[in-house]
Order: C-alpha cells, then sequence, then structure tokens
C-alpha cells in the first residue's frame, strides 16, 4: 500500500516537473503556425524553401498537419484565441464557410492580384493555390487500359460492377465535391433526380466505401477493386512516393476541377509573418517548382501549365461549382440517407 | 450463510458525525467537475438548438437516416457488451482461479489489445479479416475456400474489433473483483454441500455484479462513441452522422446528435445503477482470496499452456500485425498472404529525426499527470457517490461519467471553446495553445474510467467495515487511510492504468486540441498514414505497444509487491491480480 502510494507520489511529481520544464509550449508573438492539410512532404518541402528566402523566420515556422476539415473546425473553435497565422489546403467551400464565419482575414493585396479572379474570393479573404482535378483511376495491375473505363458514365455499366472503390463521400471534401459535380451533371438545376438515380447506380457498382484515403490507397494496392476516383494531384503523388500502380484515365467528358486555396487567419499572433509567407508561397517560382515536383496545377499568373500535364491529355468538365455550393449539403444528406448502401 | 457475511439489501446506517466528511469532500469534487465537464457541456446543449432550430435538429433523429444511425448506434454496442463480457470474465476467471503453465505471460498480454493505436489499430483487423486479408488468403490458399465467404465486415467487422479491444474494461474490473473477494465465501458455501455450478450461481456472480455493470457500463458508453471501427467498415452509426453533419458544417445538428448519444448512455447507465441497486452484495470480511488451482494431470496442464497459447495468439495477432506492417517496405505487401520484403527503414526513419521522440515524451508526460489527477478526483468521487445519503447522488455519477459517452471530438471543441479567452465560466483561464490542455483533456475523458472501477470495489465493500473503524475511535480521515483505502486500491489502479493507457492512444479529441510542435503520438501516427507513410506510422505504432507492454509489465510486478512474500497465494494487484 504504502509502496504504491509513494510510487504514485513519485510518478506525479515526475510528470509534474518534466512537463514544466522538458517541452516548451509552442505559439507566442515570433514565428510561425500553419495548419496544413497539404502533403506532409510538400508542406515541409515549401517551409524548407521559406526559411532560406527568409532567414529571420529559421527555424520558427511550426507545421500541424491535419484534414481540410479538422482546419476548419479547429480555426473556428479558436476563434477567440487564434493559434494558427494561415490554413493552407482547403476546398473553396470550406474557404468561403470560414470566411464568412468571420475567421479570416483578407490576404496582402500584392499577392491577391496574382490570382485571376475565378480561383479567389472576391473580397481576397482567400486565394485559390492550385486546381484539383478530378479523376478515375484504376490499378494498372489488374486493368489493360483497354479493360479500364473510358468516361465517368462507364462507372455505371454492369461490367464494372463490385470493381469500384470509393472515399467515404460525406466525410471528405474531395468526394462531396466529386459526387455534387456528377449529380449537377447529369440534372436540371430544379430537377436533381437524373443525378441522384446515376448516384444509384454507382452504389450498385460500388464494391465498399473506403474510410480514409490511406485505406483507399491500400484497397486497391492490394488488388481489392481495380478502379476509385480521386484527386490528380494525390494519385500521382502516391505513384511516385510508393509504386503505386495507380493510373489516371483522361475522361472523355473531362474531369471536374475544383479550386484548392489558402488564407490568412484573422488576428493570428504573427500577422506579418503570414503576409510573408503568403508572398512567398503564391510566387511565380515557388508555384512552377510545386508544380513541377509535386503534381500541382499553379493558380498563380505566369507560373505556367507543369510539363507533367499535357501528357494526361485531361480537359475540364464544365461544373456549375455555384449550383453546387449552394446544393451540395441537400444532395449529399440525400445520397447519405437514401442511396449508399441501399442498391 | 447469507445471514451475516453477504447482504441481500442496503444496511440502513444512523448517521454519525463521520458523515460530515463526505459532503466535505464532495465540494472540490463538484467544482472541479462543475467547472471541466458540467460547463463545456452545457455549452454543446446551448449549440444544439441553434441552426435549423431546436426542433427539426431532434426531430431528424426520429425517423431518417439518424434515427436508423442510433439504432445500429445502439445494436452494435448492445452486441459489443455482450461479446466483450463473454471473452473480459472468461479471460479474468481462467488466469484467476486456475494455475497453469505460461498465465503470467498470458495476463500480462491480456491487456495488451487496449494498447492498439486507434486509427492502425483498427486497419489492423482488416489486414487480418477482410477479403484481402491474412486469415481469408490464408484458407483461400490452404483449403481453397472463397475470400469473401471467410471475410468480416460491415457490423460484424466493428462487433470484432470492438470485442478484441474493449474486453479489458471487463477483464480488468472481474480481475480486481475476484482478487478482492473472499475465499472463505466460496469454501463456507462448498462445506455446507453446495456443488460447483451452485456456487458460481449463488456466490461467486452475484458478488461479481458491482464489476459486471461496471465493464458492461465502460463498454456500452465507449462503443456508443466508438467512431474508427464503424467508418472502417462503413457502418452508418451516430457518431459517423455526427462527423458527417460537422463535415456539412451544421454544428447544431451535430451538437444535437451529440446530445441523443450522451442520453442513450445516461438512460444505459441509470437503468446499469438500478439494477446494480436492487441487488446489493459485500462481503463483510477482508479479503482472503481463494488459491488458485492447478490442473491434476500432466495432460490437463498441456491442454491448458497450449489453450492460453492460441488465446494469447488470437489476442495479440492485430498487434502482430502492425509489427509485421512496421518491418514491411510500403507498398510492396499486395497480393501476398504475407509481407515479401521486409526493412529496418521505417524505424530508421523514426530514430534519425531529430523531433521523432518528442511525441512519445508529450504522450508519456501529459497522461502520467492526467491519471495523477484522475485517482485523486476519482477515487474521491467513487467515495463521495456511495457514501452519499441525500438525493443528487444519480446526478453525481451521470455527471463524471458524462465525458465517457461523448464523441472525442466533442470534448476537445467543448473545451476549446470554454477554455480559449478568459471569461466568467473558466475562471480566466485560457489553455488554447498551451500544453496543459492535453492533460485536461485526458483527465475529464478518463476519469470515468478510475472513478468506475473505484465504485466497483466500494460497492463491494460494507460501510460497516468503516462504521466500525468509527466506533473504535478513529477519525474520518484515518478510516480512509487505514480501512477504505487499502480494500478499494485494486480498483484504483485498475482504473488508472486504463486511464493511463487510453491516455497515451488518445487521438479524436487530441486532433482538435494540441498545441502546435506538440504532437501526442498518436496524431503523430495519424499524420504519419494521412501522408501515406504507412510503415512508419506502423513502427510508432509498435513503439506506443512496447511502451505500454513495459507500463502492463512494471504494474504487474508491482501489484505482487510485498505482499507476495507474506503468502505466496496471495495475488498480484494488477492485471494479474
Amino acid at each position: 500500500m504504502r509502496r504504491i502510494l509513494s510510487l504514485i507520489t513519485g510518478m506525479t511529481l515526475f510528470a509534474g516537473l518534466t512537463a514544466g520544464c522538458g517541452l516548451n509550449a509552442a505559439g507566442g508573438d515570433d514565428g510561425l503556425t500553419i495548419y496544413t492539410a497539404r502533403d506532409k512532404a510538400l508542406a515541409e518541402s515549401v517551409v524548407k524553401d521559406f526559411e532560406e528566402a527568409n532567414p529571420e523566420y529559421k527555424g520558427k515556422v511550426r507545421l500541424l498537419t491535419l484534414g481540410a476539415q479538422e482546419a476548419a473546425e479547429r480555426i473556428s473553435a479558436e476563434r477567440g484565441r487564434p493559434q494558427a497565422d494561415i490554413w493552407w489546403g482547403g476546398s473553396s467551400q470550406q474557404l468561403d464557410h470560414a470566411a464568412n464565419d468571420g475567421v479570416l482575414a483578407p490576404v496582402p493585396d500584392q499577392v491577391r492580384d496574382r490570382i485571376p479572379e475565378r480561383y479567389r474570393d472576391e473580397q481576397g479573404r482567400w486565394v485559390g493555390e492550385m486546381i484539383l482535378a478530378e479523376v478515375v483511376f484504376y490499378n494498372d495491375q489488374m486493368l489493360t487500359p483497354e479493360q479500364a473505363p473510358k468516361d465517368w458514365d462507364d462507372l455505371i455499366k454492369p461490367e464494372f460492377k463490385d470493381k469500384i472503390i470509393v472515399r467515404d463521400v460525406a466525410a471528405s471534401g474531395t468526394m462531396r465535391s466529386i459526387y455534387s459535380a456528377m449529380i449537377s451533371r447529369n440534372s436540371t438545376p430544379d430537377n436533381p433526380e437524373p443525378g441522384y438515380e446515376w448516384l444509384r447506380q454507382l452504389d450498385a457498382n460500388t464494391k465498399v466505401y473506403a474510410a480514409n484515403p490511406t485505406d483507399l490507397y491500400l484497397r486497391i494496392q492490394r488488388q481489392e477493386a481495380p478502379i476509385s476516383v480521386w484527386n490528380l494531384q494525390d494519385v500521382m503523388l502516391q505513384q511516385k512516393k510508393s509504386g503505386a500502380p495507380f493510373k489516371p484515365v483522361a475522361t472523355t467528358s473531362g474531369v471536374p476541377q475544383l479550386i484548392d486555396g489558402v488564407a490568412k487567419v484573422k488576428d493570428g499572433p504573427n500577422g506579418a509573418a503570414a503576409d510573408a509567407f503568403l508572398d512567398f508561397l503564391l510566387s511565380v517560382d515557388e508555384q512552377k517548382k510545386l508544380g513541377e515536383e509535386h503534381f500541382q496545377i499553379p493558380t498563380v499568373e505566369g507560373a505556367g501549365e507543369p510539363s507533367w500535364l499535357a501528357p494526361l491529355g485531361l480537359h475540364e468538365m464544365p461544373v456549375d461549382w455555384e449550383l453546387v455550393g449552394g446544393k451540395e449539403s441537400e444532395w449529399i444528406a440525400h445520397w447519405s440517407d437514401r442511396i449508399k448502401n441501399q442498391n | 450463510m447469507s445471514a451475516p457475511v453477504v447482504q441481500t439489501r442496503r444496511r440502513k446506517l444512523p448517521s454519525p458525525d463521520g458523515d460530515r466528511f463526505v459532503y466535505v469532500l464532495a465540494v472540490p469534487v463538484v467544482l472541479v467537475l462543475l467547472f471541466l465537464v458540467v460547463i463545456p457541456m452545457a455549452t454543446t446543449a446551448v449549440t444544439s438548438a441553434g441552426g435549423n432550430g431546436f426542433a427539426a435538429n431532434y426531430g431528424s433523429l426520429f425517423g431518417g437516416s439518424s434515427g436508423q444511425a442510433l439504432l445500429l448506434s445502439l445494436v452494435s454496442s448492445l452486441l459489443s457488451v455482450f461479446f466483450c463480457g463473454l471473452l473480459g470474465t472468461l479471460l479474468a476467471v481462467l488466469l484467476h482461479r486456475f494455475d497453469f503453465p505460461g498465465r503470467r505471460a498470458l495476463s500480462v498480454f491480456a491487456v495488451l489489445p487496449m494498447a492498439l493505436p486507434p486509427l492502425i489499430g483498427a486497419v489492423s483487423f482488416v489486414l487480418l479479416y477482410s477479403e484481402t486479408g491474412i486469415l481469408p488468403r490464408t484458407l483461400s490458399a490452404l483449403l481453397g475456400i472463397d475470400a469473401a465467404s471467410t471475410s468480416v465486415g460491415g457490423l460484424a467487422g466493428v462487433v470484432l474489433v470492438h470485442a478484441f479491444t474493449m474486453y479489458p474494461y471487463f477483464y480488468l474490473s472481474v480481475s480486481a473483483a475476484l482478487a478482492g473477494m473472499d475465499g472463505s465465501l466460496e469454501e463456507a458455501a462448498t462445506n455446507l454441500g453446495a456443488g460447483r455450478v451452485r456456487v458460481w450461481r449463488t456466490v461467486l456472480l452475484p458478488m461479481l455484479t458491482p464489476a459486471l455493470v461496471s465493464g458492461a457500463l465502460l463498454t456500452f458508453m465507449m462503443s456508443m462513441a466508438s467512431f474508427t471501427a464503424p467508418q472502417l467498415y462503413n457502418v452508418q452509426t451516430l457518431t459517423m452522422e455526427i462527423v458527417s453533419a460537422r463535415t456539412s458544417g451544421n454544428a447544431a445538428l451535430a451538437a444535437a446528435q451529440s446530445t441523443a448519444l450522451s442520453v442513450v448512455s445516461i438512460v444505459f447507465l441509470l437503468s446499469m445503477r438500478w439494477y446494480q441497486g436492487r441487488r446489493v452484495h459485500r462481503s463483510l470480511s477482508k479479503g482472503t482470496p481463494s488459491a488458485r488451482r492447478a490442473p491434476a494431470s500432466a495432460g490437463a496442464k498441456f491442454a491448458a499452456a497450449l489453450g492460453s497459447l492460441l488465446l494469447t495468439v488470437v489476442l495479440l495477432a492485430p498487434v502482430l500485425v502492425i509489427v509485421l506492417v512496421s518491418f514491411s517496405v510500403d507498398g510492396a505487401w499486395t497480393t501476398q498472404v504475407l509481407p515479401t520484403e521486409y526493412t529496418l527503414d521505417n524505424y530508421l526513419e523514426i530514430f534519425s529525426e531529430p523531433q521523432s521522440l518528442l511525441p512519445i515524451s508529450v504522450s508519456v508526460q501529459t497522461s502520467l499527470l492526467a491519471t495523477a489527477f484522475a485517482i485523486v478526483v476519482g477515487a474521491a468521487a467513487a467515495w463521495v457517490v456511495a457514501r452519499w445519503r441525500k438525493p443528487g447522488r444519480g446526478l453525481l455519477d451521470v455527471v463524471i461519467m458524462l465525458p465517457w459517452a461523448l464523441p472525442g471530438t466533442v470534448i476537445g471543441v467543448n473545451l476549446v471553446t470554454a477554455f480559449n479567452e478568459p471569461g466568467v465560466g473558466n475562471l480566466g483561464l485560457t489553455l488554447v495553445g498551451t500544453l496543459w490542455i492535453l492533460p485536461v483533456a485526458y483527465f475529464v475523458r478518463f476519469v470515468p474510467l478510475v472513478f468506475r472501477s473505484t465504485s466497483a470495489s466500494l460497492d463491494q465493500l460494507d460501510p460497516a467495515l468503516e462504521e466500525a473503524a468509527r466506533n473504535l475511535g478513529a477519525g474520518p480521515l484515518r478510516v480512509l487511510r487505514t480501512v477504505t483505502l487499502p480494500l478499494v486500491m485494486r480498483g484504483v489502479l485498475a482504473g488508472a492504468l486504463l486511464a493511463f493507457v487510453d491516455g497515451v492512444g488518445e487521438y479524436v479529441a487530441s486532433v482538435v486540441i494540441y498545441p502546435p510542435g506538440l504532437p501526442p503520438m498518436s496524431v503523430e501516427i495519424y499524420n504519419r498514414i494521412y501522408s501515406s507513410e504507412f510503415g512508419t506510422a506502423a513502427a510508432y505504432g509498435a513503439l506506443q505497444i512496447v511502451l505500454i507492454l513495459i507500463v502492463l509489465a512494471v504494474s504487474n510486478r508491482l501489484g505482487q509487491g510485498p505482499r507476495q512474500k507474506r503468502s505466496a497465494a496471495a495475488p498480484a494487484v494488477v492485471p494479474t491480480a
């Protein structure tokens, strides 16, 4: 008994002491804190470049890698005492939502002016950093290019029954956008029913819904099924990083293109550093580099098109993103309630 | 035999001066809980009336997908309780009533599945039992059975993951109860001519009721709040609905769904309390545990050893899969039964990065701190609730258990909302952005573990023992120190162990609150998975498991302590008990 009590006291003291002096809480008035949904290796390489270009921030940049939705939730919850300076990586819908919620500050004018109007918020509260192409891809160890689907509409053909794995839709910004794009493409603005019918047939062909991106990659690599839909950048990064046998399809009706952006957090602790980082990140040189090495399609004017893009032969699918923005919640809720797993 | 020793209903005691001590102790406990649990929770309840309005938010729970999700959560939780209860109790009885070769090792491994890092732990179940998993692929390679027919998925998958990761809640509390049980009761019953079955039915099982109730409560509430397994097996439970409501930006609906989730858990809690209250079984004597039985013949010994080896392998399989992945090359394991290429790179990568040990340090320190506070507050609260004679007893119980019933994200968001700027509700305290918010969150989340398991021990203990000490002139503190605490220490420690282990693995709340630059271990694992460094994620997972294994081994040794020297038959505390 006494032994146990003294041990407990000892452990408490140890924890108290080390917590007091061993770990220093981050935050504070210098440096820069970035919440990012970008690939970790990509984000780290950008921070390295940034620190080289701005030596005064060397070793003072803190990166927090998390999902875009988690970043949104965190920034919103911390509004009373903002911890982040930058939110890097989020869909235009998520960024719009946060901007209207009053947690984002306008980016510096000279940064905003580098981005064409169609790729940013009107008031400059966020700017698009890249265009995310949403593609069909397949495991090329399981299918030849001839056997693979050629267009989105092929996905609902009977021959692909149980050959498709989809990342669970409701919890993923990317998937919500893809599914909404499919509804808007097949429907008229006031009647989503044909779009629902298309998704019903897709659900019938879907073997399983993967829990998260990694689960999706694993299942396709382990040959549970050959086909999926996801964003082009991640597909290409997987291919390059771990040699995943993923091959994107240049769908005949085009690929939906989303804007993925970056924003400055309102009243973040290091506003000046945030401005410097945005200025650096959205510079033509850095964007060119990201385009070539990390498969981004830049929005910044003058950064041009990366060399790997043209050979893929993709072209944009026209999507009414304004309509999608307004209807997405309703459509996805209907899909979750009435379509998912019921066909 | 039941009259003097085992009581069948609560004893009415006079209320001497010493009882005031209960209420004195209650004040700080209530204040702490008010501050850290009730106020943040009230904020969530207020949020649930926003958005589309109170009626619309709660109306969606009747019929529609939220209603179905609630039903599914309920079914999966009840099934999980059943299977965890079966597995945990059997294992506890096996390890504490019988002596056989390999028992000591198995008793350490028995708690290990709890140490599975949440996300990667669930993935390891998929790698084992899904259509492309090790088991179905082996069966298909050896026997030619179609892999699809032997795979586990859907609801069965969720229950499988829950059963194999949550049974320690039963195992530990039943173990503590068995260890604290008076062996003379059993002997008396046997001497009076009762057969083995009858002894179990009329003496042992009733005495285990508090422990079983405690295990059932913890498991039920945890399954209700579970998210990783339903997501991985694509079962649309209420927690999935909450996440999807949040993703759609409908925080009010998410808050309403969270509130509904906690209401169901509270109803379960109250009904379990009512059930337990109807049949109180306490021991008046100080526990002299019954001796462990050794199998008679060599054949039985061999069978027992073989059986425990098999059991160990089954229980440890998910852990072994993580270790296997940590040594395999990312992306190389595709259609084969087992990985074909092995490497040390994943570990080298962790140990060659200067900052890589930081997450381990963050997790260990914050969990230790949280556990220490949880022991103090949880044990005190358990005692207050057990000895409380005025109305409000159930309310206090509910308040403490509430955080356990809520999804971690809700706890995290609650804390961030309550402590992000100085205000009246938080006494001017801001925790956001400091390291202190992690121990506070772990404390809030895991104090129910210490509370529940201490309560189970206390419920076995008759207040007349304390009464006797007081009548002999001992002050209330002295009674606590010399009578109550030694007798419930096993329960306190079992709870503390659970709290620490869960703290080291906590992910869902941590991810919402951890300060920039100081990620706890589970968050680091998730980040690696997120950036598709699956191998290094598994390597981190393996390190976490090793760490917890060390803690278990130490606490096991500790439990044997000086007691062992006095009597060879006396059991260890935790988890061998």
